[in-house]
């Protein structure tokens, strides 16, 4: 059949447009050993200073691409400069976190400036078409197959035969090596950022033209694939990502071929599993390789905790409290239920990704299982709804920790990656499994949360309950800190490998710290989806995950009150920017950098 | 307690460990080329050898870290081949790592603690799934039996600390992170000993550490010998070596060039030869290291 | 020179707030403001289509306080933005419900959003009005929740009349937006279309984000269908025409009415031509209200309004003339002045009334248009051909 050619040139095609930005944070990943979430961004800036370009200036092609190399290895530069070089004392959790608030501010700016409305970016090229198989390729997918080779080809060059080229491996195998051997570091690190973002930038402007629309919120989806596309090629390598690019297209390709376009991403996160578990350096990584050695005190931040007087938190308590009865106001009232409710998520996170080091990205996945748990066993079997919270909490924990579980063996941002690809195998298995999770129409008319007997609808009484839920919780977390669990975990945390050597088996203190977290996000999203009534695949979306890491780093690593107070801030900074209207999350995003930049252990610093 | 010399592998009745034919290879490159070693319980072993002569290679093989490409390692009667190193440690083989790998951001006490999980009881249950709940909720109602075995750790953490005289106590509850180089590997030597281990594998317990500290860790290594404590050595500083060691094991190049008592293996001349030869190179690069430098060999006079 | 080039092609979408618009100023009645509260998405992957609504609602506040305004007090609405995050709009329904000020309160944009905050408006009595919401359960939470969207069911018969009997589809593959709206909208194409004959011969749902058609279109092709009917907005249907084109799906191509947008055209280019819709907006319509809609738009913004543009200024009128016909300002007596409005004049309905028991607008009426040399023409007759 010709279709399977077809599907397999169609395969290319987008693989060829991942590839645009697999290449560039391959690039940035192998120098700085970081994963860059403000790469979508620069592809977004990309797109929008072609169309600039094109439709404002009439710049013929060439020199549109000139410009927006030029412009976005500029941003590049200063992405670095002035977001990621401040951090380079500070735990590698920090710029991970400063590349998620610059994505912010990017994509804000970009959208304050342009409006959100799609554009349209006029083609530049002749429209001929050459006809293969059944459908055809045009001069733009050859162009985008053609820059995609020839910059991962010039980057070979560059790394393998200039002066620069060999500072920049140099850094990308040991950076205090090099550092010391006399290589300067940081004009590396511009370099790699300046080319690997006039990449990206190009990439924008081309995807643009090829689907004639560009959007300020493209960049998110198309850093995630080109993440995907970058692990299955083996992280930080270059020519990898490209391949990886390629393959992860025919796969997608393939997997929509089989079942349909519904299941296309579920390929490709299945993909991005399978190579991390079976080829954690990726395809083309062919050494088995002792980890590396000591990892001791570079991811979390060394820090002491801070202290917190027993009469303040006595205070703090009180009022919370009280609140609902010394101020009428219903507002309040339901954000704070708000920041009690990630709080909890924050519980769950920061003992998982905090306290055991596994930096979970795919924790709404714990949210949104405890949330259809608890909806459906309420709604079909008639449940009490406070026996239904609880079991949301179980089937949280159990299911969560079974699924994570074949990413036990993964380390570092490892464990990042492929959280993140669960958490959206999980968003896709609730949107295709319509039998039981009702697919995209979602569960409407969920009941009220109860208690003994009692509908809770009262804004009061809601705020009381998450508050007491939260609150019991918070305390059962310090008993397990306090106990030789929360010693262990730590120790899994600052050196798996030596923890390993004094018996502690890793899989056995994972799982149990995914399941103990597991319970409490599973609780927070069930005690959600009876307080909306209605909820659906997209109510627990990745920028909740997002968020929930964002919320345990602000709040100090593995620090329960820091959870409660990152929350508080998280939650609360956007309702207190309202005032700003659109550029609220532009000063959240600012807002974001700001505490990263001069606070990187935390408000109140890592356990 | 020592054996004539030549000493052969299984000359004593019963090793507590013995490794046989071990087989390494990175790549092209062979790390371990047919290695036998063996020890029996109360004896203290020193393995010697030029800078990438796969000293630590054949630690990490024993501890379980790493995996043979051939060979079989057997202790304390079980083989233990390929086992993972949790396994490992449980069955009471432990070791200390050569850069020192303590946990940063644990304090002094709970590194040492760390170091005696796997006495818990509240870790014993195996089973899977019911094991890790029985222990969370062990951590969460912590009984009178849990609370007192807590207490009683926390007590012999002191205890094993004094060892280390005023080094290491007035520093019990602050991070390690915080300590100096020296300190971190006296804590790891402490976390070894809290889990009272049949072998204790020790990488290079000196190395950073100045003439005096040098000294206090070999009286304290000699403590512990005499108490009759099993101990595998990996060391640069040759005078410590001689002095320690009932018997010494020479690699050089991933294979057993040497093996007996501390004077014999001195006067070797293939040992000689080695540490000449290209052994040489390797520790000129690192000025101010311990290994036998080329002008001065063997610095065996001590 | 650039941004100022910018914020003019762009309209105003970022600048205008409430009432803007100079010759409305002039007869503006000077009493205490009556407010509406607005729930919807201003910054978020959605952004796009709270700007909208805004211009939408600004025109229709413009002509109401222009026209004495509600009972010589004028008429304002307080938009606060969610980014249709359900977490938000728990909190904006607090913060309206507890604003006495606010009679009424519209949006917000997507399902779970809107629905979360359903439980809050009915029990505080204050009616929650969705323009966009499609959702088949959306009005079910009770007697305060309202809609003016049209309900699928009433639809998507006369799309798929239209796609079956008038254009001569037979074998027909859909391709639908697998969202609440896309699922329920496609099951009823689905069923109204076989009833009238046609066979289906796939569907494939796509997720919001998707960019890429061409294996989905390659697949199609396989099921050998005779046309394509699309449930999509209109940035997805630009791209799987155009995408149908690259992979020589030459097929004739209807999408139900939410593909309506001048941006269509634009995104989609010359794929666009010979599209068909069925919408119940559209410029072009002769009837006094649309062509009133359409010039002030025009004079407004600079730009040929689309369907969402359509919907907000339709609610924004709606309300106004509920709120005029209202005895008392009170939230209770809005609601019920709901379910007593008869025949308000609609740019989307002709007519609109509502039926007391759904709480939606009953009846949809349909202009049967095709992408012809560039925009949406009223489409005269004649087969399809491709």
């Amino acid at each position: 059949m010709t279709s399977w050619f077809d599907h397999t040139i169609n395969g290319l095609i987008i693989g060829n447009i991942y590839a645009l930005l697999a290449v560039g944070l391959a690039l940035i990943f192998g120098v700085s050993r970081l994963i860059n979430f403000a790469h979508g961004s620069v592809y977004v800036v990309g797109a929008y200073v072609g169309w600039v370009a094109v439709s404002v200036l009439h710049t013929p092609f060439p020199l549109t691409l000139v410009i927006v190399v030029a412009l976005t290895a500029v941003l590049g530069v200063v992405v670095e400069r002035f977001g990621i070089r401040p951090l380079a004392g500070a735990p590698r959790i920090a710029p991970l976190l400063a590349t998620i608030g610059l994505s912010f501010v990017l994509d804000q700016t970009v959208q304050i400036l342009f409006s959100p409305d799609p554009r349209a970016v006029p083609m530049q090229l002749p429209n001929w078409r050459v006809a293969i198989g059944g459908g055809s390729i045009g001069v733009l997918d050859l162009l985008i197959g053609g820059i995609g080779i020839t910059a991962a080809s010039a980057l070979f060059a560059f790394l393998k035969l200039t002066k620069w080229g060999w500072a920049v491996r140099a850094t990308a195998l040991d950076r205090d090596a090099a550092r010391a051997m006399g290589v300067d570091v940081d004009k590396v690190n511009s370099i790699v950022f300046a080319v690997a973002s006039g990449l990206g930038g190009v990439g924008g402007v081309l995807v643009g033209m090829y689907y004639n629309v560009i959007t300020p919120t493209m960049g998110f989806e198309a850093t995630l694939k080109g993440i995907v596309a970058e692990v299955v090629g083996g992280v930080g390598n270059v020519p990898g990502a490209i391949v990886g690019s390629l393959l992860l297209g025919i796969i997608e390709s393939y997997g929509v071929a089989l079942l349909g376009t519904s299941y296309r991403n579920l390929f490709a996160f299945i993909l991005l599993i399978v190579i991390l578990v079976l080829r954690p350096n990726g395809l083309f990584a062919s050494r088995r390789q002792l980890p590396p050695e000591p990892m001791t005190g570079t991811f979390v931040a060394p820090s002491r905790p801070v202290r917190l007087p027993v009469p303040l938190v006595a205070a703090a308590a009180a009022l919370a409290i009280a609140l609902p009865l010394l101020v009428d106001s219903g507002y309040l009232i339901q954000t704070l239920t708000n920041v009690w409710l990630y709080a909890l998520l924050g519980l769950s996170l920061t003992l998982v990704a905090g306290t055991s080091g596994q930096v979970s990205l795919g924790h709404a996945a714990l949210l949104a299982i405890g949330g259809y748990t608890s909806a459906l066993l309420a709604l079909n079997l008639g449940w009490p709804v406070w026996l239904t919270l609880f079991c949301g909490g179980l089937v949280a924990a159990a299911l969560g920790t079974l699924l994570v579980s074949p990413a036990f063996r993964l380390r570092g941002h490892y464990v990042s990656i492929a959280t993140l690809g669960i958490g959206e195998i999980v968003a896709l298995v609730i949107l295709n499994w319509e039998s039981v999770t009702r697919g995209p129409i979602g569960v409407a008319g969920i009941p009220p949360l109860s208690l003994f007997g009692y509908e809770l609808y009262d804004t009061n009484a809601i705020y009381w309950f998450a508050l007491a839920l939260m609150a019991a919780l918070a305390l059962l977390q310090l008993r397990l800190l306090g106990s030789h669990l929360g010693r262990t975990l730590r120790a899994v945390r600052d050196d798996d490998v030596a923890a390993r050597s004094f018996g502690i088996g890793l899989n056995r203190y994972k799982g149990l710290a995914f399941a103990f977290g597991g319970f409490f996000a599973g609780l927070s999203g069930a005690f959600t989806a009876h307080m909306y009534s209605y909820i659906n695949h997209e109510t627990f979306n990745t920028q909740i995950s997002v968020l929930a890491l964002t919320i345990a780093i602000l709040g100090g690593m593995g620090n329960v009150g820091g959870a409660i107070l990152g929350s508080l801030a998280l939650i609360g900074l956007p309702e207190v920017f309202r005032v700003a209207a659109e550029y609220r999350i532009l000063l959240y995003g600012i807002a974001l950098l700001l505490l990263v930049r001069f606070r990187p252990q935390g408000l109140l610093g890592t356990v | 307690m020592t054996a004539p010399f030549p000493l052969p592998a299984a000359a004593a009745p019963h090793p507590l460990l013995e490794a046989r034919g071990l087989v390494r290879r990175f790549g092209g490159l062979t790390a371990v080329a047919g290695i036998d070693l063996s020890i029996a319980a109360g004896e203290l072993v020193s393995v010697i050898g030029p800078n990438g002569a796969g000293k630590t290679t054949a630690f990490n093989l024993i501890s379980g870290l790493d995996r043979p490409d051939e060979g079989s390692i057997c202790f304390d009667g079980a083989d233990i081949t390929g086992r993972p190193p949790e396994a490992v440690a449980v069955a009471g083989l432990v070791r200390t790592f050569q850069h020192g790998r303590v946990f940063a951001n644990l304090s002094v006490a709970d590194n040492v603690l760390v170091g005696a999980h796997r006495r818990l009881t509240a870790v014993r249950p195996a089973w899977p799934v019911v094991g890790p709940l029985a222990e969370l909720a062990l951590a969460l109602i912590r009984p009178p039996s849990v609370k007192a075995e807590e207490a009683a750790l926390r007590e012999e953490v002191r205890e094993i600390l004094a060892i280390f005289g005023e080094r290491l106590l007035p520093r019990i509850d602050q991070p390690a992170y915080s300590l100096s180089y020296a300190n971190r590997r006296r804590v790891e030597i402490a976390r070894a000993l809290a889990a009272r281990p049949k072998l204790l594998l020790l990488d290079e317990p000196t190395a950073g550490m100045n003439q005096t500290e040098t000294a206090e860790m070999l009286e304290i290594i000699a403590a512990l010998k005499a108490r009759g404590q099993t101990i595998l050595l990996i060391e640069h500083k040759l005078d410590m070596v001689m002095r320690l060691s009932d018997r010494v094991v020479v690699l050089d190049d991933g294979r057993k060039i040497a093996e007996g008592l501390p004077l014999a293996v001195r006067n070797d001349p293939a040992v000689i030869e080695a540490y000449l030869g290209h052994g040489a190179v390797g520790s000129a690069a690192r000025a101010g290291d311990d290994a036998p430098s080329a002008e001065q060999p063997l610095p065996l006079s001590a | 020179m650039i941004s100022r080039r910018l914020f003019l092609q762009t309209g105003t979408a970022t600048i205008a707030i409430s009432t803007a618009g100079g010759f409305a100023q002039a007869s503006e009645p000077a009493g205490e403001p009556v407010y509406l509260g607005v729930s919807g998405p201003l910054t978020g992957p959605n952004a796009q289509y709270g700007a909208q609504w805004k211009q939408g609602f600004d025109l229709a506040l413009d002509q109401i306080n222009g026209s004495g305004g509600i009972k010589g007090r004028p008429l304002r609405y307080l938009f606060e933005d969610t980014q249709s995050d359900p977490k938000q709009t728990v909190a904006v329904a607090q913060k309206f419900v507890a604003d006495k000020r606010i009679v009424a309160e519209l949006g917000d944009f997507a399902s779970p959003a809107s629905m979360a905050a359903s439980p809050i408006y009915q029990r505080a009595g204050l009616v929650q009005f969705g323009l966009t919401n499609s959702h088949p359960d959306f009005t079910k939470t009770g007697d305060f929740i309202w809609s003016n969207s049209v309900s699928q069911a009433d639809e998507q018969p006369l799309n798929a009349a239209f796609a079956v009997k008038r254009l001569g589809f037979k074998r027909i593959a859909v391709l639908h937006l697998n969202t609440d709206w896309g699922r329920t909208s496609k099951d009823h194409f689905v069923a109204a279309a076989k009833n009238l004959g046609a066979e289906i011969v796939a569907t494939e749902g796509y997720l919001p984000e998707e960019k890429d058609f061409r294996s989905t279109l390659v697949r199609v092709r396989d099921a050998n269908p005779d046309s394509l009917f699309l449930v999509s907005y209109y940035a997805d249907a630009a791209l799987i025409v155009r995408a149908a084109r690259q992979t020589g799906l030459a097929v004739p191509v209807a999408a139900s009415s939410s593909i309506y947008s001048p941006k269509f055209v634009e995104l989609g280019g010359e794929a666009a031509e010979g599209v068909f819709t069925a919408a119940r907006f559209f410029p072009a319509d002769p009837r006094p209200e649309v062509q009133t809609f359409v010039t002030s738009f025009k004079a407004k913004y600079g730009k040929e309004p689309d369907a969402f543009n359509a919907y907000a200024y339709d609610t924004m009128v709606l309300f106004g003339q509920v709120l005029r016909e209202a005895p008392e300002l009170d939230r209770r007596t809005v609601r019920d002045t709901l379910a007593r409005v008869k025949d308000v004049p609609s740019v989307v309905y002709g007519k609109a009334s509502f039926d007391t028991k759904t709480r939606r607008v009953a009846g949809a009426r349909n202009a049967e248009l095709v992408v012809k040399g560039g925009s949406f023409t009223l489409w005269g007759g004649g087969k399809a051909t491709n």
